[in-house]
């Protein structure tokens, strides 16, 4: 292209003072939203900290964290789907169809190994039924999946055909929940490695990006060019997939396979990613927060454990925790508070000032 | 234009701004605009993309709330904090996406949210009718008023709007392109609705890009350019290059956006043509939309597909593009037939869409301009599936310059940018790909003058560079900058011209849009 395409410069705000003051301030409001989730997992550490002596020891913490990880791994998952505009209320069944076909392929006397990559396969498999009633189908998600946390529930119940299998074998249990590799506790580091890697998939890859784009906006990403069927399918199947990796967690912990297991946990990995401040619409959001919202909610929970409230007035409380959350991460509520403060701090200055 | 439409107006002052002033993320979108408008005027509003019309238009509308600044509505200072402040106040929006509520009826929609009931309880059916006909009549329009919105034209839904702000005591309309979606008979139907509105003494606040529309119909222009009032015009004593050159900062003689507004003979885009074929279409269709198109389209050659809206002309760009699917004829490139599948063939062969409609089809809003522009491209940038950023805002910051793009950074999320910024950004997504095929779908439509004429430079730099270009066009003016001119109507080419062929009215095209 030809030199006369070249117009004035790109004009950026001029008037040096005032401008720097703004961009620091706007800096700022940028930076508060996305650190706030941290600040308030602190805070409630630190309340957990005087309110109960239990509560910051290691093994406590050592708990709280092996009880987060199983949800922690399907809060990435589903941190996925959600990013592309989706939802996966699947996830809870076939973590329990996966406790229930690693328990029978163990019974079995298959290894270990074998077992954990048939069950992996089977999961990964459901999750891509999702997506092809997704795309297919063009099924909405929400329906989709309902449909299919019915199903796999079922189809879980019906091959385990007793209430519960139980799990004998030590290499499973070692690789999912006794065993420790550098210093920590398997699950720990099982859910450590899914978030990093998804933290990286989701920032500094085209597949990552794609989803952002398709959740931001559909068409754009389709005129564009990018697979948006494939990486829907690929999305849907990789949630089946840590959807079973978080059930070989749970049925290692529980040393059984029953169809019973995860009653729910659909929902607490919506609550989490949602907290963490991802948008139902798509398009927004990052798995490190979604898994810092488990946290959040992982450690009230832990801590109204540890006062002894029991479990209803948690629920209600946990309830609370995910609106305010929310109300502070995607409704704007951080900068309406702060501009609420400041609008109150300005007046008053204004008149001080008269 | 008649002498009588110029002297509309009293001399009351109804609305005056002073030294408004609104900063948004590092840009300042308004650095202190000041005017008044006298009531039961229609006073119109210019400026480029970025000039600050949007942002005046949501503090006016009480949708944004100024840093400084004040408003007076009849000598009365304001303060709007919300929307409905705005209204109370009498000042009403109307906005080019129309905010009625498509399955409730037209009587519903008129009296949204303060329904007339019996005893406080039941809705009064039959009066809210009585008064929703009585609304209409004043904006001369006569609808069965307990249809659905949905079963009314564009034309018709704008009435409804405007009867419904009329309705809850408008004093002030602010009209924001009102006309962008609108078929030329409809327009002149709105402008002698607009006028009437005048004179029973509603003051119109006109937002249009469309010079010849600010002067048929305006009695005064206030022009923003970068965040201030650059120029404050009286219709009556002025002349449209007189607006441009406010809106643009400097002298439009000679340019092409100039021509076009003078009804000179149009420049070409295009650099001359080869012989060679580049894309042929045989009896392309597609059910209901398109039928029977057939032609040659020559490499270096910018082609011109002109319509009136709905005529045929964004869906054949479609087809070409693989963006929809064809149901009968067929495609060759290169003298070899092809099937798109999906927009993605058609990328992988050198073919980019500029798709009509920006929001929705155009970008992804929470991404940055550095990701949007090398969406289409990622593989370029990236190993192994996993992208070089360096590489990536390295060619997004060569195409933000080479585009005279306003950015504040290639990480500035899309959406926060103005339209013709986001046009271009579009625009980059190709030439980063080094498209050879680029077709544009109403590639200026809600792009003010200064970036249009960006853009017909730009595309006339691609063509140049040896690129083939079609531009799918409802404007007359674009039609006739191409190099030739196929004419749809529903659904048809109905005529092909020459751009020598074409008078500098562009009659020949006219006469054949229907």
């Amino acid at each position: 292209m030809s030199n006369n395409t070249l117009k004035a410069p790109v004009r950026l705000p001029a008037d040096g003072a005032s401008g720097a003051r703004t961009n620091s301030r706007d800096t700022f409001k940028r930076i508060l939203p996305k650190s706030y989730l941290v600040l308030v997992l602190i805070s409630i550490i630190i309340i957990g900290y005087y309110v109960s002596e239990d509560f910051l020891t290691v093994r406590n913490a050592e708990n709280v964290i092996a009880a987060a990880s199983i949800v922690a791994v399907l809060a990435v998952g589903q941190f996925f789907v959600i990013v592309t505009g989706g939802i996966d209320l699947s996830v809870g069944s076939i973590l329990a169809m996966s406790t229930v076909i690693v328990a029978l392929t163990l019974q079995a006397g298959l290894g270990a190994g074998i077992s954990v990559a048939v069950t992996l396969a089977c999961c990964g498999f459901a999750g891509l039924i999702n997506g092809l009633l997704v795309v297919w189908l063009r099924i909405p998600p929400f329906i989709a999946t309902l449909a299919m946390m019915s199903a796999i529930k079922g189809f879980s119940y019906i091959i385990q055909s007793t209430s519960l299998i139980q799990i004998f074998n030590d290499t499973f249990i070692d690789l999912f929940s006794r065993g420790t590799s550098l210093g920590l506790r398997n699950p720990v580091m099982i859910f450590l490695v899914v978030a990093i890697v998804a933290a990286l998939v989701a920032k500094f890859t085209t597949f990552g990006r794609s989803l952002y784009a398709i959740g931001g906006n559909p068409e754009a990403a389709r005129l564009s060019g990018l697979p948006v069927h494939r990486n829907l399918l690929i999305t849907y199947t990789l949630s089946g997939l840590l959807a079973g990796l978080a059930g070989l967690i749970a049925a290692s912990q529980l040393r059984q396979g029953s169809s019973l297991i995860g009653m729910g946990y659909e929902l607490d990995a919506i609550a989490a990613v949602v907290v963490g401040g991802a948008s139902l619409m798509g398009g927004k959001g990052d798995p490190i927060s979604a898994v810092i919202g488990v946290f959040v909610l992982a450690t009230i929970i832990n801590i109204m454990n540890l006062v002894g409230i029991s479990s209803e007035p948690q629920l209600v409380i946990k309830g609370a925790v995910i609106i305010v959350a929310v109300f502070l991460s995607s409704a704007g509520g951080v900068q309406r508070i702060s501009g609420f403060f400041s609008k109150q701090f300005g007046r008053r200055t204004a008149a001080v000032a008269k | 234009m008649s002498a009588d439409d110029i002297r509309r107006g009293s001399d009351i002052e109804e609305l005056r701004i002073e030294g408004l002033t609104k900063g948004y993320l590092g840009v300042q979108a308004l650095k202190g605009v000041s005017f008044s408008v006298k009531r039961g005027s229609i006073h119109a509003l210019a400026g480029q993309n970025g000039a600050g019309k949007s942002t005046l238009v949501k503090i006016l509308s009480g949708a944004e709330i100024p840093d400084g600044g004040s408003i007076f509505l009849g000598g009365e200072l304001m303060r709007f904090r919300e929307p409905t402040d705005a209204q109370k106040a009498g000042i009403h929006t109307i906005y080019q996406e129309l905010s009625l509520v498509p399955s409730l009826s037209v009587a519903e929609n008129i009296f949204l949210g303060q329904l007339p009931t019996r005893g406080g309880t039941v809705v009064h059916w039959g009066e809210m009718q009585i008064q929703a006909r009585a609304a209409l009549a004043r904006v001369g329009f006569d609808l069965d008023v307990r249809l659905p919105v949905s079963s009314f034209s564009v034309a018709e839904q704008q009435a409804i709007e405007l009867a419904k702000a009329l309705h809850k005591d408008a004093r002030v309309l602010l009209l924001d392109e009102p006309t962008s979606t609108l078929p030329l008979p409809d327009v002149d139907r709105l402008f002698t609705v607009l006028r009437r509105l005048a004179d029973q003494g509603v003051t119109l606040l006109y937002i249009s890009h469309r010079m010849d529309e600010l002067y048929s119909l305006c009695d005064a222009v206030t022009v923003l350019r970068d965040g201030i009032t650059a120029a404050d015009l009286k219709t009556a004593d002025t002349k449209p290059a007189d607006v441009v050159t406010a809106m643009v900062g400097k002298s439009l003689e000679g340019s092409i956006a100039d021509a076009a507004l003078r009804g000179e003979r149009s420049p070409r885009l295009g650099a001359g043509r080869s012989e060679k074929v580049l894309m042929s279409a045989h009896e392309l269709g597609e059910e209901g939309r398109v039928s029977n198109v057939s032609f040659d389209l020559f490499e270096g050659e910018v082609l011109g597909i002109a319509g009136l809206i709905g005529s045929g002309q964004s869906e054949l760009a479609g087809l070409l593009a693989g963006a929809r699917k064809r149901t009968a004829g067929v495609i060759k490139l290169d003298a070899r037939g092809v099937v798109f599948k999906s927009p993605r063939d058609a990328i992988r062969r050198g073919i980019g869409l500029l798709p009509q409609d920006r929001k929705s089809q155009g970008f992804i809003p929470d991404m940055g301009v550095a990701g949007n522009i090398t969406l289409a491209s990622m593989s370029m940038f990236s190993r192994l599936g996993v992208i070089n950023g360096k590489a990536e805002r390295r060619a997004a910051r060569d195409m933000v310059e080479r585009l005279g793009m306003k950015v504040a950074s290639v990480g500035q999320p899309m959406k926060t940018l103005s339209g013709g910024t986001q046009q271009k950004g579009i625009l980059a997504r190709w030439l980063v790909r080094s498209a050879r095929l680029l077709i544009c779908d109403e590639p200026t439509r809600g792009v003010d003058v200064g970036a249009k004429e960006d853009m017909y430079e730009l595309i006339r730099d691609f063509a140049r560079e040896g690129g083939t270009v079609i531009i799918a066009s409802s404007e007359i003016t674009e039609a006739m900058m191409c190099d030739r001119v196929l004419v749809m109507a529903r659904g048809r080419v109905v005529a092909e011209f020459d751009h020598d062929d074409i008078d500098p009215q562009g009659q020949a095209i006219l006469e054949r849009f229907a």
